[in-house]
């Protein structure tokens, strides 16, 4: 793609560089409040947690307008909308199954990233039927079981470098998924109208259920 | 004025990142606490790798007195995750410093591992 006609795509999909920073933003005032509150009397908290929290803010910074983004639309061809339900519950889960397992283990890991995975594999794949659901729900499945394995077999291996190669293939896919929705739907004259308070509202509860499940949440034994 | 606002929002990205960064990912090294070896009469057992297992994978320690049980540094992956299940005994010692420690309050012949089972060796209790 040359440089004039990702220029038109960005100024296009003005909306998507709004909610990025939109959901940056939440998600940082509510940690940032919740450590004036409380997080700031749990010894060691930021060396702890601040790495694997940090990515998992932006991941969701990514993945929450992905999911805004094929909202606008609404109905996508089948082939489409399989690939949106596989890739939104396929990095949304491994991400959050990868950052929760890295502080909390294997099972944890697992089952916070299957839960989030699956719901928002179900969630955007359903815009085609059943095939697009059943792929949501495979993909948040799987995704969600790898991301906590992942963390723990590289425990003591690397974890912080591979959390941040993880992140940015993420993101890459994340931004092909963007683009395929452009290039779909730029034909479409009638887009649904959205405004910030969804990307807020996910952000917020995301980071809110991330952090306590890092900080206070269950945790294997090992982690213990 | 599109392009302005785009500009607008990528530099609020940027700085968001930055800002979150510095703080967030600054300070990555764990406070710990001192070692001491004055805390008191224990057992005290470094156990190294060799052949992708534990070694020496046989230990022998005196009933009712303090264990401390420390891996090397030829020690890696996920046999750094120590366990024994029979004294509820798990945690990753991540550096040559941190050890497990527990009292052996029984007398026989128990199994350490691994977190994932990988690594294995036997502890006797005598």
């Amino acid at each position: 793609m040359s440089f004039k006609k990702f220029s038109s795509y960005v100024s296009e999909e003005e909306n998507l560089v709004r909610a990025i920073f939109v959901s940056l933003l939440s998600s940082f005032i509510i940690l940032a409040f919740f450590y004036f509150l409380i997080l700031k009397n749990i010894i060691d908290f930021i060396p702890n947690y601040g790495f694997f929290l940090f990515f998992a803010i932006l991941s969701y910074a990514f993945i929450i307008p992905s999911i805004k983004h094929i909202r606008i639309y609404g109905e996508f061809a089948c082939m489409s909308g399989m690939i949106i339900g596989m890739t939104i519950g396929m990095i949304s889960g491994f991400l959050g199954g990868f950052y929760v397992g890295s502080t909390n283990g294997m099972f944890w890991g697992s089952v916070f990233g299957m839960s989030v995975g699956m719901f928002f594999g179900i969630s955007n794949g359903k815009c085609c039927g059943i095939m697009g659901i059943i792929e949501g729900v495979l993909a948040g499945f799987m995704g969600g079981l790898m991301g906590g394995m992942t963390a723990l077999m590289l425990l003591n291996d690397n974890l912080k470098y591979m959390a941040v190669i993880v992140f940015f293939i993420s993101v890459l896919t994340l931004s092909g998924l963007n683009y395929m929705i452009y290039k779909e739907t730029r034909e479409i004259k009638d887009k649904r109208r959205e405004n910030d308070f969804f990307t807020i509202f996910w952000s917020v509860l995301l980071t809110t259920i991330t952090v306590w499940f890092m900080v206070f949440g269950p945790r294997s034994v090992l982690f213990q | 004025m599109k392009t302005g606002k785009i500009m607008f929002y990528i530099i609020g990205v940027i700085f968001l990142v930055s800002v979150s960064g510095y703080f967030m990912l600054g300070n990555s090294e764990v406070s710990k606490d001192d070692y001491n070896d004055e805390s008191g009469e224990f057992q005290k057992v470094v156990i190294g790798m060799k052949g992708f297992n534990y070694y020496p994978n046989t230990i022998t320690v005196k009933e009712g007195i303090p264990v401390r049980i420390y891996l090397d540094e030829s020690v890696v992956g996920c046999l750094r995750s120590f366990t024994i299940p029979e004294f509820g005994v798990a945690k990753y010692l991540k550096t040559q410093e941190d050890y497990v420690e527990f009292t052996p309050n029984k007398k026989g012949t128990f199994k350490f591992a691994c977190s994932m089972n990988m690594g294995t060796g036997t502890l006797i209790v005598e």
